[in-house]
């Protein structure tokens, strides 16, 4: 086995685990399923720059894990990337591109490209051959304009005025194949994302809540968090607060935090030690 | 005998829809004991078919019954049959108050362990065929005989998914007998049985506190204690404890006890000697 | 998770949380024992729930305990309860193609007193929520009751009484979760644990 003391600790991904989990999988133990975003994410290029959108659903199998998660990561200041498919994967993969782009940023002192940033993605899930589960929209303003891309898990890519990804990305997309037109305004545009988005929300069961919005311009990034909130939920009607002493307890246990202060006093320190002579 | 052999060799017509049986001035006991028939699946292995649906990694899994604790023993009073109330499909616990004592008649009663549709469709078929043997011969059938007819039943439809682990009791002309008969085709008489997933349990309390010249009341104490011992310890097992006890007259039920009262009433009392 | 059982949920009251955890540890449908620790002290003020499986549950103790002391020994400060979560996403997050079998939960009141729980998937994927997480094996009957029983600014008391109402409820109806409960309530100024009276089957 290849197991490391802490202090040795290389990064990168450890497989210990791995021949005693297929071992357990073969003795018949029901593996838990990761957190996946049966999503919808949409992307479109404007005039002026990118609106970028997605919904909030975050699902374990058929429970929603997370009613308001946010899909779409940041990158750069400049890029922004929403994620769809194993939840843990997309977040992993742009905080460590994210960080690998500040350290590009740092060391050329110029802003990143958007094709960079693509690049490292691409090459990273092509790396890992389709496991790492990331399916990525792309989009940012740098200096030869808006860019938008599509990644996905096995690093192919895309370069398109509008895109759609995750299980909505049908319904998204016969919203944009309808109004998408070439040089849209801001607000239409952010209208058009927001639709689409919501064409995920209502009719793909695995996308669901909220609209989040980033609409990215040249000198100015827009996150709109929570942009529409279409599924508010209704106030209960009732209180299911129970009596106090509802519940039986065996034993408990009170621990007060005391505040420690510390004072330092110095002693007077007496000339001679005296001892009591008869 | 040719007529006989084309009504077996006929079989797909359903016996128990013929009127013939009782219109014809003969009894024709091959009619009348026919086994009742169900639809196969239309496949051609409806075992793998079974299994297919009820396999715990098939998409849209059909989640049968299981996990139970039942007992039943012999002693100087007759006979205890003592069960947990505990239904549950997977992890998940679908009921906690499951009657798992069939009442046959009221001398013969049958427990449920695996499946409870099995357990209970097979049981109120047993049921009919001693009202009908009552009928015939005037006198009570034996549990030898209600035991011999369950068992042969289940066998016909041996390998076939059958599941059920069943103690059938009673009081016949021989006194208290108990027997064990499960879908595989076992049928053994004793004078100890537990059956299910928390029988291993249910055995360790019983036999350690089990005497055959024990009181009646001893040995309902001894039924609940066990079938107790085992709900706490089993996971697929609890609820409650029913208890019935069998003696000449016929089967007597006994009570339901809630675990969790149980629980803390036994907590309460100081430990028994073992050793 | 099925093959040991277990079940921790986690709230938010007013100014404090709640984490609480089944006692049991069973093999399959065995019950083994009914006093095993599922949530750990982190910090004065942050609890660590570990549902899943036992052997895990132990080994990531030890590993967090040891991550804790290394940060407090060189932050000369206790960690934050946002940053443990971070700490236990990319500890986990390391075993993606081989997991540990546990879905942890974060509860706490960080520096300024304000409450964080949040949860993670077996390979670190955060969940923050503002109202409760559930993990382990009650899940479902978990997100059930929780769902229904749970309402903002509840006063430490009543968020006992909601956080064990809504786990011994969801409990019994898991074969395997149950065997008692432990309920810790953190506030500003005291950690309170209190040990349930529950079904024991």
């Amino acid at each position: 086995m290849t197991s490391r003391l802490p202090s040795q600790a290389k990064g990168g991904f450890n497989f210990d685990n791995h021949v005693r989990n297929a071992a357990m999988e073969g003795k018949g133990a029901a593996l838990p399923k990761a957190t996946k975003t049966g999503t919808t994410i949409v992307g479109l290029i404007y005039k002026d720059g990118v609106v970028l959108g997605a919904d909030t659903r975050a699902t374990a199998g058929p429970i929603v894990a997370d009613k308001n998660c946010e899909k779409i990561h940041y990158l750069a200041p400049n890029m922004y990337c929403c994620g769809a498919g194993t939840a843990a994967d997309t977040e992993m993969t742009t905080s460590l591109i994210s960080s690998q782009l500040e350290l590009h940023r740092l060391a050329t002192g110029r802003q990143a490209r958007i094709v960079t940033a693509m690049t490292l993605l691409k090459q990273m899930l092509f790396k890992y051959q389709g496991h790492i589960g990331a399916a990525l929209i792309l989009g940012g303003v740098d200096i030869s304009g808006p860019q938008l891309y599509t990644i996905y898990p096995h690093g192919s890519t895309d370069k398109l005025p509008y895109v759609t990804m995750g299980s909505g990305s049908l319904n998204a997309m016969s919203v944009f194949e309808s109004r998408w037109t070439p040089n849209m305004d801001r607000e239409s545009a952010i209208e058009l994302v927001k639709d689409a988005i919501e064409a995920g929300i209502f009719n793909d069961l695995g996308s669901g809540s909220n609209v989040d919005v980033v609409v990215l311009t040249k000198d100015k990034v827009d996150v709109l968090r929570n942009y529409a909130r279409p599924n508010e939920r209704g106030v209960k009607e009732a209180s299911y607060v129970f009596r106090r002493g509802t519940t039986q307890v065996l034993k408990t246990s009170i621990r007060d935090m005391v505040d420690i202060k510390e004072t330092v006093e110095s002693i007077a320190t007496s000339t001679a030690m005296e001892v009591d002579a008869v | 005998m040719d007529a006989l052999v084309s009504k077996y060799a006929h079989s797909s017509a359903s016996p128990l829809d013929s009127s013939e049986g009782f219109s014809q001035a003969g009894f024709d006991a091959a009619q009348q004991f026919a086994l009742p028939m169900f639809d196969i699946p239309m496949v051609s292995n409806p075992i793998d078919f079974l299994r297919a649906h009820t396999d715990p990694s098939a998409e849209n899994r059909i989640r049968i019954q299981h996990g139970t604790t039942t007992l039943a023993f012999k002693f100087q009073g007759g006979i205890v049959v003592a069960v947990d109330s505990r239904a549950s499909g997977g992890s998940y616990i679908a009921s906690q108050t499951v009657k798992k004592v069939i009442e046959i008649n009221p001398y013969l009663l049958g427990t449920m362990a695996g499946g409870a549709a099995d357990c209970q469709y097979w049981e109120r078929e047993l049921g009919r065929r001693c009202r009908l043997y009552e009928l015939r011969n005037k006198e009570r059938i034996s549990v030898a005989a209600a035991s011999k007819i369950l068992s042969n039943m289940v066998y016909d439809y041996k390998g076939m998914g059958l599941s059920m682990g069943t103690m059938i009791t009673g009081w016949d002309k021989t006194g208290p007998a108990l027997y064990y008969v499960d879908s595989d085709g076992s049928r053994l008489k004793g004078e100890r049985f537990s059956v299910g997933s928390g029988s291993t349990f249910a055995y360790g309390v019983l036999d350690t506190g089990y005497d055959f010249d024990m009181s009646v009341d001893d040995a309902i104490a001894l039924g609940k204690r066990s079938i107790y011992h085992a709900c706490h310890r089993d996971a697929y097992s609890g609820g409650s404890v029913n208890v019935f006890h069998v003696k000449e007259s016929g089967w007597e039920f006994k009570g339901n006890f809630d675990f969790d009262k149980l629980h803390w009433d036994y907590q309460a009392q100081p430990k028994g000697q073992i050793v | 998770m099925e093959y040991n059982g277990g079940a921790v949920v986690a709230m938010v009251g007013k100014n404090c949380v709640a984490i609480a955890c089944d006692k049991r540890l069973g093999v399959q449908a065995m019950t083994i024992s009914t006093e095993f620790k599922k949530i750990f002290q982190a910090t004065p003020k942050t609890y660590l729930g570990l549902p899943g499986l036992a052997t895990d549950v132990q080994t990531l103790a030890e590993k967090f305990r040891f991550k804790i002391n290394m940060y407090k020994l060189k932050e000369e400060r206790e960690i934050e309860p946002r940053t443990l979560a971070h700490l236990v996403s990319s500890t986990l997050y390391e075993r993606r193609f081989g997991p540990w079998f546990t879905e942890p939960v974060v509860a706490g009141l960080d520096k300024n007193n304000n409450p964080f729980i949040c949860n993670t998937d077996t390979i670190g994927c955060i969940n923050f929520a503002k109202d409760f997480v559930v993990s382990g094996t009650s899940t479902n009957q978990l997100y059930g009751m929780c769902e229904s029983l749970w309402e903002p600014d509840l006063e430490p008391e009543d968020l006992f009484e909601t956080i064990s109402q809504a786990l011994m409820n969801a409990v019994d109806r898991d074969c395997l979760a149950g065997w008692g409960a432990e309920v810790v309530v953190i506030t500003p100024d005291k950690i309170i644990t209190r040990t349930l009276k529950s079904r024991m089957d």
